[in-house]
């Protein structure tokens, strides 16, 4: 394991330890974990203090019956152990090289997906949509391509799944983090030697309100879609 | 002899029950507040798993606390989605499970105890509205938006009090 420079912010680990992170950020910090030792003991530390907060609470005492229910719920786990044989069920070793929390979408790997074509150098493939209707797509920019300077209409979360980019704040690898908000102005180019594939989640445009904003909304939503 | 194994697991079950069932609970009213049924069902679920995963449990690892506190985080996010009160096509298992059942890698007993000791005392010391959001994000499960607008501050505000939080209980290695 390389040491990554790009990690989430301190309080986006903490929000995700916590589990009120929305699933989709949670999805790109869940991959950058696989890639980063630090992250990881960071994380099982911000564990510990989730630990320390539930104790400090009140405890509220169930009623009487919650035992017994829990302990038919066990005998009936017993008496099913003890009647059934254990299934092993076959794992997919095919898709062991990507990251485990994208299997629920990719089955077999980066190949047969049916990309969609953005432009010359850039295809994007939609995984699905968080609350708030953020949107999570992988994004593979051919080698030494680039998807233009622009800037983004709501925050964007980018995790390198494979192969690395370049743009003006730096030099990005698998497995890096990063966050850019609305303000930023990028130019990210991938490296010559091979495909970028990055996921990334979209927050969904603000809507602007007022005269200019209503006019400017429609422009919006076509970067957007 | 497996029966007496049984015996014996049960009981000290049932201790584990009387200690953490009212915390699992306490847990799920911070969030739902006044949700008894809700309450009784996540503690149930969650000491189902311990039941279960009590086995490849490795003390070594992390501490009983720390992985019951992840089962019931866990536990929680499953129950709202499955309940339709937090919308998303991405199946959260996936993206927590692992973590849980994973090597820490390079993690001591006695690391572990010094760290608790130092959070259960900064804790105590912690500035009011620090202590608050911690609350927010870690008990009632809410996102630095849903925070930020329930205590009608700004959201940087939200987050470098957690930044400012995670400082004071040097939770965190610095980089
Ligand atoms: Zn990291």
């Amino acid at each position: 394991m390389e040491t990554l420079k790009n990690h989430p912010k301190d309080e986006l680990l903490a929000a995700y330890a916590a589990g009120s992170l929305p699933l989709s950020q949670a999805l790109c910090i869940s991959v950058h974990l696989e890639h980063c030792t630090e992250c990881t003991q960071n994380l099982h530390q911000l564990h510990q203090l989730g630990s320390e907060l539930m104790l400090s609470l009140q405890p509220a005492k169930p009623s009487p019956k919650l035992k017994d229910k829990l302990f038919d719920q066990i005998d009936q786990i017993l008496i099913n152990a003890a009647t059934t044989e254990k299934v092993t069920l076959p794992t997919n070793e095919a898709n062991h090289s990507l990251p485990r929390c994208l299997h629920q979408f990719i089955k077999t790997g980066y190949e047969d997906i049916s990309w969609k074509r953005l432009s010359s150098d850039i295809y994007s493939y939609e995984l699905c949509r968080d609350q708030n209707n953020a949107k999570v797509e992988l994004l593979r920019i051919k080698p030494g391509g680039t998807s233009g300077t622009h800037t983004h209409m709501g925050d964007e979360y980018t995790v390198i799944l494979e192969g690395s980019f370049s743009d003006e704040s730096g030099f990005y690898q698998q497995g890096d983090f990063l966050v850019k908000n609305s303000l930023d102005k990028h130019t990210p180019v991938a490296t010559i030697d091979k495909d970028c594939i990055c996921l990334a989640v979209t927050e969904a445009p603000i809507q602007l309100t007022g005269f200019f904003g209503r006019m400017l909304n429609p422009l919006i939503r076509r970067s957007y879609a | 002899m497996t029966r007496i194994a049984t015996h014996s697991d049960k009981a000290a079950f049932s201790t584990l029950f009387d200690h953490y069932a009212p915390l699992i609970r306490a847990y799920s009213l911070a969030r739902e507040p006044g949700a008894n049924l809700v309450a009784d069902e996540l503690a149930q679920e969650v000491l189902i798993r311990v039941w279960l995963k009590a086995g490849s449990y490795n003390a070594q690892l992390s501490n009983i606390n720390t992985w019951i506190f992840t089962l019931a985080r866990n536990c929680r996010i499953d129950y709202f989605r499955r309940n339709g009160r937090y919308i998303s096509d991405i199946d959260p298992t996936e993206i927590f499970n692992n973590i849980e059942d994973d090597d820490p890698g390079p993690f001591q007993q006695v690391h572990q105890d010094r760290l608790a000791k130092n959070i259960k005392s900064g804790l105590s010391k912690l500035p009011r509205e620090q202590a608050e959001i911690l609350t927010k994000v870690y008990l009632e499960g809410k996102s630095h938006q849903q925070t930020s607008t329930e205590l009608k501050l700004p959201l940087g505000t939200v987050k470098s009090r957690v930044r400012l939080a995670l400082r004071k209980l040097q939770v965190l290695i610095l980089r």
